[in-house]
């Protein structure tokens, strides 16, 4: 009787582990789907952030690319890669109402801004140009210009590119901007506004062009995105009040004694179509007047008698008397060392040719002609030797530039660093345009305080050098001075 | 928990977009209505010099850009971006819209720039502009139920120190490098030449983990980068 009863509560007890199994099994599941929720809802929480960074950078893409290529230096400049049919030649505006799009398609899909039926249409042109400014919409259909993207040779490479849509390019109004430049209470519509370097103006005789540039990126998960710049073009604009001007403390001058070696402050040459004007700068400036920057100058001139050892009369602009050697007062960017590193950078920055390192003139670029100045910067000493060449555009010296007069230099030279100019061999060359010294360095070759003046300039040109000298010409630093990039004057992102 | 870090996302993509944006539009706009140009891209206290004086940015309560709640803006956890986020609005203003934390909340506020000797610091303080943005944000402090926070997290915070949400790299007036840090005094050394604004979020989850008992963190970083020129 006994066993029957064990055998009937065995019974009674089966299938409890299949139970506890089915329990287990519901636990993990449960907690494997809370977990597998948990990770798809950061994923998704990441990808969200993850897209909003992208789509704004691909858009920035955009505008970058199309303010580098407004630059005629860009080797995929607009003016070289779309010579017709698109952008108007440098120097002519662009019409209020013209609009002009850089598109970027992927795989060969139509991109047509232009068109608000398209898959990419550029609705916000109407939000600035719309009813109360009488352009309702871009031309139909708008001048086009390829990405580098879809353009040789990255096209045949197929790198992914930016996943920016189109830049659209054109002139901006008060009307469009929403501002009032003139203060007249009208929000002029059809008058283009310039930049005056400073401010925005109504008026042509300003300065530049502004232009909008709007730019359109799309992510394949839908993520849009349109920023904007308002930009400029900036030109160098040096200026020099001198046919050479030694800019620091104490300089040190040293000039040879031929009757041909001339610094003339009056105004020569003619280049192209630019002739030189009735105006005159000194021969020989200087910038600080409480030093012995004056009297090393002068005690460095020859004087009589006898008369024909008289050098003062080589040092002239035709009206003030001789020497002509003036103090100047510069743009406060070139009193301080920190200016002058920073107009160092900024050339640098927009260099045809930047040579890191001593070099000679066999680092001359090849391509430099009277009609094709160019911008070199050596960061080292130059050394011309035995060159009978002539150089034109502007040349940038870090280092000491050794000048052999067989060569001659057409346009602007600076030599701001160790601000040193030395010449001692014989040669019929010269100068022409403006020649300006800075020392940045201290006497060991370290670097001044960034807010300091400049140090010793040295103009060394021994008096056994035959050179011819330096002769101010305004057409050759006109024609010398680089064009600077496509300023950003504004940034904004539009709200979508 | 995903709640308080999708916020803090959510947060840090905003805050970036308004320091992208900081300084616009510029005075090169022209006109003479303060309240539509910006005259900085990043403002401070009236009684630090705004607009004409700057201050000095600092870290750990130094510098010069004290506020009248004894803050310091910019400083490591207070910011005020001066923009028009909404430049298609023909009657827009120029905003200020500050970044403050409070405790553990990070607040937000936005209030309409006004004109000449009004102080970015008042404005954005007064009652009711200052709105929670981001909750148990732990950078400077721990919430009352995880008093350990940072200690329990030594690479989040180093020496268990305070963790900067802002700090900032101004231009460089002796490049390179293009950009340097705004510390110490010096020329480069002021809101209106602030290039970069590095944020640090470090954020918790309400609740410490049942099973360790560790506080739950997350540390969030993004960088805005102001594009408008200097003013």
């Amino acid at each position: 009787m006994r066993t029957g009863r064990q055998i009937r509560t065995r019974r009674t007890e089966k299938g409890i582990a299949l139970l506890i199994s089915i329990f287990i099994l519901l636990l993990i599941s449960v907690v494997a789907i809370a977990l597998i929720v948990s990770s798809g809802t950061e994923t998704a929480l990441a990808g969200n952030y993850r897209a909003s960074t992208g789509v704004y950078y691909a858009g920035l893409s955009g505008l970058e690319e199309t303010r580098a290529r407004l630059l005629s230096k860009n080797p995929d400049a607009f003016s070289t890669t779309d010579p017709t049919n698109f952008l108007p030649p440098a120097g002519t505006a662009l019409n209020m109402g013209d609009a002009y799009y850089l598109i970027n398609p992927v795989g060969g899909e139509p991109i047509t801004p232009w068109d608000s039926a398209s898959t990419y249409p550029d609705n916000q042109f109407g939000v600035e140009f719309g009813l109360s400014s009488g352009f309702f919409s871009p031309t139909n259909p708008s001048p086009t210009a390829l990405s580098v993207w879809n353009r040789n040779p990255l096209q045949p490479l197929g790198i992914p590119g930016p996943l920016y849509k189109w830049v659209r390019i054109n002139a901006v109004s008060e009307k469009s901007l929403g501002i009032d430049v003139d203060a007249d209470n009208l929000a002029d519509s059809t008058t283009p506004l310039y930049f005056d370097g400073a401010h925005f103006s109504n008026s042509s005789s300003a300065g530049p062009q502004v232009l909008e540039l709007t730019s359109f990126a799309t992510l394949p998960n839908g993520s849009q995105k349109i920023v904007q710049y308002l930009v400029a073009p900036t030109p160098l604009n040096l200026t020099f009040n001198a046919a050479l001007t030694m800019d620091g403390n104490n300089v040190l001058f040293t000039v040879p004694n031929t009757t041909n070696f001339w610094v003339r402050g009056s105004d020569q040459f003619s280049v192209g179509s630019c002739n030189p004007g009735p105006g005159v700068v000194d021969a020989v400036g200087y910038t600080n007047s409480s030093d012995s920057s004056q009297s090393n100058i002068l005690s460095a001139i020859q004087t009589g008698p006898p008369s024909n050892k008289d050098r003062q009369g080589n040092y002239t602009n035709g009206v003030a008397p001789n020497p002509d050697v003036s103090y100047e007062t510069l743009s406060p960017n070139l009193q301080t060392v920190a200016g002058l590193n920073t107009l160092v950078q900024t050339i640098t920055q927009n260099a045809d040719v930047v040579i890191n390192g001593n070099a000679t003139q066999s680092s001359m670029p090849s391509g430099m002609s009277p009609t094709s100045p160019m911008t070199i910067v050596v960061n080292g000493d130059l050394t011309f030797n035995g060159w009978h060449n002539t150089g034109y555009g502007l040349l940038l010296v870090t280092g000491t530039f050794t000048f052999d007069p067989d060569a001659t230099w057409n346009g602007i030279v600076l030599v701001i660093g160790k601000g040193v100019l030395y010449s001692h061999q014989s040669g019929s060359g010269q100068f022409n345009g403006a020649v300006f010294l800075a020392s940045t360095l201290d006497s060991s070759g370290n670097p001044l305080p960034p807010a300091s003046a400049p140090g010793s300039p040295n103009f060394d040109f021994t008096t056994s050098s035959g050179s011819n000298g330096i002769y101010y010409s305004s057409c050759w630093i006109q024609a010398s001075m680089p064009g600077m990039s496509y300023k950003v004057l504004s940034f904004h992102e539009i709200a979508q | 928990m995903l709640t308080s870090f999708q916020e803090a996302r959510l947060g840090l993509d905003q805050m970036v977009r308004d320091i992208n944006d900081a300084g616009f539009p510029p005075p090169a706009f022209a006109g003479t209505d303060l309240t539509k140009f910006a005259i900085t891209p990043f403002g401070w206290s009236i009684g630090s010099g705004y607009s004409s004086t700057p201050c000095q940015i600092g870290t750990a309560g130094g510098g010069t850009c004290t506020t009248a709640s004894v803050t310091n803006s910019p400083g490591d956890f207070d910011i005020i971006v001066e923009t028009n986020p909404n430049i298609q609005d023909p009657a827009s203003k120029v905003q200020w819209i500050r970044y403050q934390l409070v405790g553990t909340t990070l607040m937000r506020g936005v209030a309409d720039k006004s004109g000449g000797g009004t102080d970015p610091d008042a404005v954005t303080t007064a009652a009711g502009v200052l709105v929670p943005f981001v909750q148990n944000v732990v950078n400077n402090a721990c919430p009352p139920q995880i008093p350990n926070c940072q200690t329990a997290y030594p690479g989040i915070f180093p020496g268990g120190a305070p963790v900067p949400i802002f700090s900032y790299a101004c231009d460089n007036s002796s490049p390179p490098p293009a950009t340097v840090p705004c510390l110490g005094p010096g020329a480069d050394n002021s809101p209106t030449n602030i290039r970069d604004v590095m944020i640090t979020l470090v954020v918790a989850a309400p609740l410490a983990d049942a099973a360790t008992g560790m506080p739950r963190l997350v540390q969030l970083n993004g960088r805005g980068r102001r594009i408008n020129p200097n003013q």
